[in-house]
């Protein structure tokens, strides 16, 4: 992901895949923070997917909501339609003069040019990788078996990735559980990203209102 | 072959009627009109059958819907499906507006297309013009005189008597029209 | 209802046929006036500004526009808006008022018609120069390809803007051409040396044949009534681009014929704006009359008191519908910080119209031309108020961000009116500004059959003892 300067930030053009909403609870010195990462939720009925005219965002058969840079034509459309402002657009050329940054870029992830719509890929070059190397050595793909950048560097271990398509999966039984909750999902666009209540234990407010859900 | 035609003006759009019916009943032939605006009710006295150019602009109508339709079906549910925003394939209610335009473009290229090849007009096209004032404000009768059933002086007569400002024979070879 | 109105006057002064013939036709004969000269070079600079603008942020990138993450569309889409919908009163009167015989309007459609060109020219460029890639932007047209063939999303709102763009600019295109034909062959017949040549190749050999002016005729009315419903879609379509999204402010079912009567309502205020301009530039004050003028202003009040109606229907709707997201747009856009744009659309669009009522109002055409700009000024920020705070605030308060436009799409915004006025004045200039043939068609004189036979080498018929002619 391309470092735009803070002029392009202040601008409200972070390229940012991933932003972290923090809703808070309680006034002055009692004031908490509940913090929300939120990304593409590749939806199911992505709404970004019905607006674009080039096809350049469509369904996998994974459920992933996929960005096809090659085919985007730079509408920003499907921005305008995200429900969650998750899409980030290449504004401009960002050139990288130097070249042994250039060489530390992540040599899986396609370099998107100027004009085109990208955002969280659910690092779709690790779920290919993976399956690629199952299809090769004829072992399947067991639950954890692919691990999402961001869930591999969370340190509180907030993240879990999964198909919940397999009942069995670690991702799966949380989406089941009881704090489980989506957002949003009045506008039917069914997302992929299951988020959890955050319970907290606190005697002197036990009747706080909880954020975050 | 050659024939004689006749070409009387006119001042007005009367007068121009006026003489239409009374060469009629003399017994010449109205080979056309031609009028700086379009008359009405010359049709029926010239003898001009109706156009079927509604017939072509339907036929183009319904050529661009049913291609429109059967494009976009095809397309997105045999050639290459995607799952778009987990839209059935055949998502027909949002093929309706491609199709609705298609039907008008279509119906519309017909009728023009209709207009301008029955008529003889094309770029370039010098056509037989009577007089240039036509697209002024004279108004141009044509006709013929079918095996010389009406005399020189009849039709000298029939000129005078209908006003005509103008009138000229020309004698017309197969090839000229 | 053609008998019942053989009276109506539709142009002032007793006019002949060969005064029409002489009064379209001579001004296109001569090296054009000063104030056409002045004009031309005023709207030519525009347009320059415009192409640098354009052309430097094709080069540089999208960035240079003021959008950001969270509003992707504003001034792009709100002129590609704006010129659809100024486009939309010329195909209505074209159209529209051919099927209801309202002979008032051939005095103005060629013009009008020329209008809707021009005004879709300039709306079909925001669409293409909005793309991040406009050099890409063929892959909307679906055409085999090496690619599997990919196609095109059919379901896309943007792909029904390039059918019902493209379909309507063509057939407003060969129309008006049709419509043109006639004239071009007088011009023709007027003209000497190279112009007749040249004229020759557009008039397509018209004769002026019976034959001909009988399918015409119909061709005429057949297009009239494909072009009717093909206007409503237009826009219905355009509206669909925010109707079926799901922003809040967008997503309104009302939309299709709120946006149609918002175009027909800042059409007539353009075709307004123009026609009175032109008649004095021009000189067709007898063929443009005052009460040309009073016809259209009733239209506006007519038309601006439904799109106050549709104003009040969507905030009445935001708040019979609980929602809380729809609640909170209405309020946002009437009381946060894009207000002001707001009570813009609001005073420009619903209150200063209602001035027409009065017949004082409408006979004052300086105030007229005030008004009719008033208006095109209140229905350009209409689409900026519903595009852009419709974005700018939407679910999560998380993506807010605000919107400044930059000098470089100030300066796209004044190129597309330099093109647009580029080419009306040349269209001024170059084709017959008001249809001759169709003029002729409704002059009374000509049923009055006054004219006697003329005498050797008289050219002209005589005036009548009553001729208010100037000349």
């Amino acid at each position: 992901m391309p470092c735009v300067g803070k002029d392009e930030v202040r601008r409200h053009r972070e390229m940012t895949w991933m932003r972290v909403d923090r809703y808070f609870t309680g006034e002055g010195d009692d004031t908490q923070a509940v913090h929300q990462p939120m990304m593409c939720q590749h939806c199911a009925n992505a709404p970004c997917e019905t607006v674009c005219p080039v096809l350049a965002t469509v369904h996998s058969t994974d459920g992933l909501n996929q960005q096809i840079y090659n085919r985007c034509v730079g509408t920003r459309y499907c921005a305008n339609n995200c429900p969650y402002k998750t899409r980030r657009f290449n504004w401009f050329d960002y050139p990288r003069a130097d070249e042994l940054q250039n060489l530390a870029l992540n040599p899986d992830v396609t370099v998107r040019s100027r004009g085109v719509m990208e955002k969280c890929s659910m690092c779709v070059q690790r779920i290919q990788e993976a399956k690629a190397e199952a299809a090769r050595t004829g072992v399947p793909l067991v639950d954890g078996d692919i691990r999402t950048a961001c869930q591999q560097s969370c340190p509180a271990d907030a993240i879990t990735f999964g198909d919940l398509h397999d009942t069995e999966s670690a991702a799966a039984g949380l989406a089941r559980g009881p704090r489980a909750y989506s957002i949003l999902t009045e506008l039917n666009v069914d997302p992929g990203v299951t988020y959890l209540a955050d319970v907290r234990n606190r005697p002197q407010h036990a009747s706080g209102e909880r954020h975050g859900q | 072959m050659s024939r004689r035609i006749h070409v009387a003006l006119y001042t007005s759009e009367e007068k121009l009627l006026g003489a239409l019916r009374a060469s009629r009943k003399a017994g010449l032939t109205v080979l056309d009109v031609m009028s700086p605006y379009p008359i009405h009710g010359v049709d029926d006295l010239v003898g001009i059958p109706r156009s079927r150019l509604p017939a072509a602009c339907l036929a183009g109508g319904l050529l661009g819907l049913g291609l429109a339709l059967w494009f976009q079906y095809w397309t997105s549910s045999v050639d290459w499906p995607i799952d778009v925003g987990g839209k059935p394939w055949n998502s027909l209610p949002a093929f309706a507006p491609v199709a609705f335009e298609m039907t008008i473009l279509f119906a519309g290229l017909a009728t023009i297309f209709g207009l301008l090849l029955r008529s003889g007009m094309l770029p370039g096209r010098s056509g037989v013009i009577r007089d240039l004032r036509v697209t002024d404000d004279r108004f141009a009768l044509v006709v013929t005189r079918p095996d010389a059933a009406v005399t020189d002086t009849e039709l000298a007569q029939l000129w005078r008597d209908t006003g005509a400002v103008e009138h000229r024979d020309i004698v017309e070879r197969e090839g000229d029209r | 209802m053609d008998s019942d109105h053989a009276n109506e006057r539709v142009i002032d002064g007793d006019k002949s046929l060969s005064d029409v013939t002489h009064d379209i036709f001579s001004p296109l004969e001569t090296r054009g006036s000063g104030r056409w000269w002045a004009g031309f070079l005023l709207a030519v600079s525009a347009l320059l500004l415009g192409l640098v603008a354009v052309g430097y942020q094709i080069v540089t990138g999208i960035g240079t526009w003021g959008l950001n993450r969270t509003v992707g569309w504003a001034f792009d889409i709100t002129n590609f808006v704006f010129w659809v919908g100024i486009g939309h009163a010329g195909t209505l009167i074209s159209a529209v008022l051919l099927l209801f015989r309202q002979k008032w309007r051939t005095s103005i459609n060629r013009a009008a018609e020329a209008m809707t060109i021009f005004a879709v020219m300039c709306a079909g460029i925001f669409p293409l120069i909005h793309m991040g890639r406009p050099w890409l932007a063929h892959w909307v047209f679906p055409y085999p390809n090496p690619r599997g063939s990919l196609w095109v999303n059919w379901r896309s709102p943007l792909l029904w803007d390039v059918f019902a763009i493209g379909t309507y600019f063509t057939i407003s295109l060969l129309f008006w051409y049709v419509g043109l034909i006639p004239d071009l062959a007088t011009a023709r017949d007027r003209a000497k040396g190279l112009r007749r040549h040249v004229l020759r190749f557009f008039a397509l050999g018209w004769t002026g044949s019976a034959r001909t002016w009988s399918r015409y005729e119909i061709a005429c009315v057949l297009l009239a009534a494909l072009a009717t419903p093909l206007v409503v879609s237009v826009h219905s379509v355009v509206s669909a681009d925010f109707a079926t999204a799901v922003i809040p402010g967008w997503h309104a079912t009302l939309f299709p014929p709120y946006f149609v009567i918002g175009a027909v309502f800042s059409g007539f205020a353009m075709v307004l704006t123009l026609m009175l301009v032109a008649r004095k530039v021009m000189h067709f004050e007898e063929y443009i009359t005052e009460r040309h003028v009073g016809a259209m202003c009733k239209i506006l009040v007519f038309t601006g008191t439904i799109v106050g109606l549709a104003y009040m229907t969507e905030i009445f709707t935001a708040w019979y519908s609980a929602s809380a997201y729809e609640q909170f747009l209405f309020k946002n856009r009437a009381m946060g910080p894009m207000a002001w744009a707001f009570w813009i659309m609001v005073s420009c669009n619903v209150i200063s119209p209602q001035l027409l009522w009065l017949r004082k109002v409408r006979t004052n055409l300086g105030l007229v031309f005030v008004l009719s700009l008033v208006i095109n000024v209140g229905m350009w920020f209409e689409r900026f108020v519903i595009i852009v705070t419709s974005l700018t605030r939407d679910f999560l308060p998380s993506a807010w961000a605000g919107y400044t436009p930059t000098s470089i799409e100030i300066a796209t915004l004044i190129g597309s009116f330099g093109l647009f006025f580029t080419a009306f004045l040349l269209f001024c200039r170059f084709v017959p500004m008001i249809a001759a043939s169709e003029i002729k068609s409704v002059l009374l004189r000509r049923r009055a059959g006054d004219d006697r036979p003329l005498a050797a080498g008289e050219t002209q018929p005589p005036a009548d003892a009553d001729a208010r002619r100037a000349a």
